[in-house]
This record gives structure tokens, sequence and C-alpha cells, in this order.
């Protein structure tokens, strides 16, 4: 099975879980590469959101808090990184600011933007993976660059105990 | 306090605000003999208002707040012992637990999207229970509040926001940064009270 497939497939196994919720822009209805995953997952467990990366983060966030499992999805690295004060300053250090008691788990997608057949250019094709490898202490960084990894890197990620920031590469969908 | 009136009493709050007050002098004491780890933000001058406001917070809701969050904590039910270990401990920015369910932060703004993300979690989960944010007047003026105001709005979430007026980000007028004061807007509840105490700290030198 190929990387899209993969990714479609892990999809389709987190949306028959019952607290799961997918969520950002162009994830209710079409409009970049991850729509197209999620496509067979049914219309309402995901929610259209506008633009606002950061909002979308504590969004995730805080229904995490109340017990959802949030797929909370954002097409290219480049805009991801808008979203960096609630991801680090917030999801990444709830559960120390809690002494444990708040544990939200959160799954994020994130896209690094093709470079071939042609570049989308400097400002849609940046991976900044290891950047946040550095930067986060609690939400693990997993990149996905073969699609044997991604369905257990999401079946771990929903069966954890903590967030993830899974990372995948939308120049494999055709590729690999 | 523009309460709105679709808001019932809900709780018989029984902490006075002369108990909310020796509570601050207390973290006020044991800050200034040196025993406090880390930074304080004492809450004064606004005891009535929010003994007033609790009235109308069910102990089940959520209940976001900042920096100043010890009134707030103390009157969501959160143990006063408790709450003085944590900030003992120099955790007087992030007493947060959940049973009742409080979060603080003392990031400006960062509470932000995540009440409106607890406000869509319960609605989805088709809970009775609502979340109060409870921002000051930068945070106001900031647009991830711009945002998280609209979309709470216009998909009628259980949130409701507060402001806390002082006129003061850190030391920084918010009159004077933002050249004028924007207009409170709908359905957000507001009022205005002086500080007393200095952003952090008591206002006293003190060597740890």
């Amino acid at each position: 099975m190929g990387y899209k497939d993969e990714l479609v497939k892990a999809m389709e196994w987190l949306a028959t879980k019952p607290d799961t919720v997918f969520m950002g822009q162009a994830i209710g209805m079409s409009g970049h590469a991850i729509s197209n995953t999620v496509a067979t997952v049914s219309q309402d467990k995901r929610v259209e959101l506008p633009v606002f990366e950061e909002t979308q983060m504590g969004i995730a966030t805080g229904m995490a808090m109340t017990g959802w499992v949030p797929i909370t999805a954002y097409p290219r690295f480049d805009f991801f990184i808008l979203s960096l004060n609630q991801l680090v300053n917030h999801l990444d250090k709830i559960k120390d600011m809690s002494k444990g008691e708040m544990n939200p788990r959160v799954i994020i997608r994130v896209a690094v933007g093709s470079k071939l057949p042609f570049s989308a250019g400097p400002q849609h094709t940046q991976n900044h993976t290891e950047a946040m490898r550095k930067m986060l202490t609690e939400v693990e960084v997993v990149e996905l660059i073969e699609p044997e990894e991604i369905f257990p890197a999401f079946e771990r990620a929903y069966n954890s105990n903590k967030s993830f920031l899974i990372i995948e590469h939308s120049e494999f969908y055709g590729t690999k | 306090m523009n309460i709105p009136k679709h808001y019932t009493k809900v709780r018989d709050v029984k902490i006075t605000p002369e108990e909310l007050i020796a509570f601050e002098d207390r973290v006020r004491d044991a800050y200034e003999a040196g025993q406090v780890k880390g930074p304080v933000h004492l809450s004064k001058n606004n005891e009535k208002q929010l003994i007033e406001l609790f009235q109308y917070i069910h102990p089940g809701d959520w209940v976001f707040s900042a920096w100043r969050n010890h009134y707030h904590a103390l009157l969501h039910g959160v143990d006063s012992e408790k709450l003085f270990s944590w900030i003992s401990e120099g955790r007087s920015m992030g007493t947060n637990n959940l049973n009742p369910n409080f979060y603080a932060s003392s990031i400006v703004g960062g509470i932000v999207p995540l009440s409106l993300g607890a406000a869509m979690g319960l609605k989805r989960s088709n809970s009775p229970r609502r979340v109060w944010c409870f921002i000051g007047d930068m945070t106001m003026e900031t647009g991830v509040f711009h945002e998280a105001y609209k979309y709470s709005q216009n998909f009628n979430l259980p949130l409701q926001f507060v402001v806390e007026d002082n006129n003061l980000s850190v030391h920084t007028p918010t009159d004077v940064a933002w050249g004028k004061r924007m207009d409170v807007p709908e359905n957000v509840i507001y009022y205005q009270y002086k500080m007393s105490y200095p952003h952090h700290g008591t206002g006293k030198w003190v060597n740890f």
C-alpha cells in the first residue's frame, strides 16, 4: 500500500473511535493534499475551520481538555509555525503546569510541501521537524518517510497518553 | 457589572471578601519572607465583583484565568491549602487542576483559544456546562480575542468572556499604548477596578 493510501487507512481507523474529531481548513471540504486523506471520514466527524492557525491549535487543546482526541491538520509546515505559541507554551506544558492532572491528547498532522515535480517556493516547502524536536518537551515528534511507518504511527499516537506532532510529506503522496 | 439576564444563580458562594483578602495577605507574607520560589500576582479590590459573578458559575463549569488567578481559583472551589501549596512551589501562574476544572496561563491571550476549544468540546458532548474565560483589558484588544469572540458568537458556543479592566498590562496603560480603547463587545461581562498590588510581587524587595 502506498503513502497516501496508508494515510487514508489510518484516518479511517481513527474515525472509528467515538472520541476523535478531525479539524482544520479544508478538512470539512476539499482544498489540499490532506483533504483527500479524510474524504472518506463521515462529515459529522469533520470540522471546517477558518484560517487562524494559533486559534486552531488552542481549539484542539481545549477540546482535548474536555475529553476529545482532535486530529488537527495543517497543509503546510510554513503555515503551521503560526500555531507555535499554543503548541509550545500550552499543549506541551499543560501536563507540567497541572502536575499531571491534565493530559490532553492531540494528534497534529503537518505536511511538508512538495519540491518535485515543481517547487511551491520558499514559503510553502519548509521542513522544521528538527526545530520542533528541540522545542517540544512532552509532545512527541514523528516524521513519516516510508508508507509502512504511517499506520503504526497514528495507532501509537491514539493509544498513547500524550500528544503527537506527525509530519508527512505531500511529495510522497504520488511517489511512494 | 453587566451580567446577562439569561444567567441564573447556581452557586451559593460562601467565601467572604475578607477571606479572599486574607488569603492574598498570607501569600504576601510568605513571599516577603522569601518562602515562595517564583513570582506572585496578587489580587485586591475586586472581591465583591467576583463573589457576585461566581454565583452564576456552576461548580462543573470550566474556568480559564491568567496570572491574577488566585481569587478565581478559590471562588471556583479549588482547595485553599492546595492552592497555597502550589503558589509556595512557585506555581502561582499555573494553578491548574480538574474537579473543579480550572486552568490558568501567563501568556497574554493564551487561554482564549483554549477556552474556545473547551466550549466546542462541551457543546459536541451535549454537556449542559459552560466555559468562563477571564481576561484583562489588554487581552481584549488582541487579535486572538477578536478571532475567538467572533467564532464563539457565530457558532453559539457556551463560552462567556469576562473582562477585568485595570487599564494595565504590567505597567503599560492600555489606553495609552493603543491610542484609544475599543468598545466592549456585546455579551461580554465587564467591570473596572483599581490595582492595589504591582503587576507581580508585593512592592517590597525580597532576597531569596
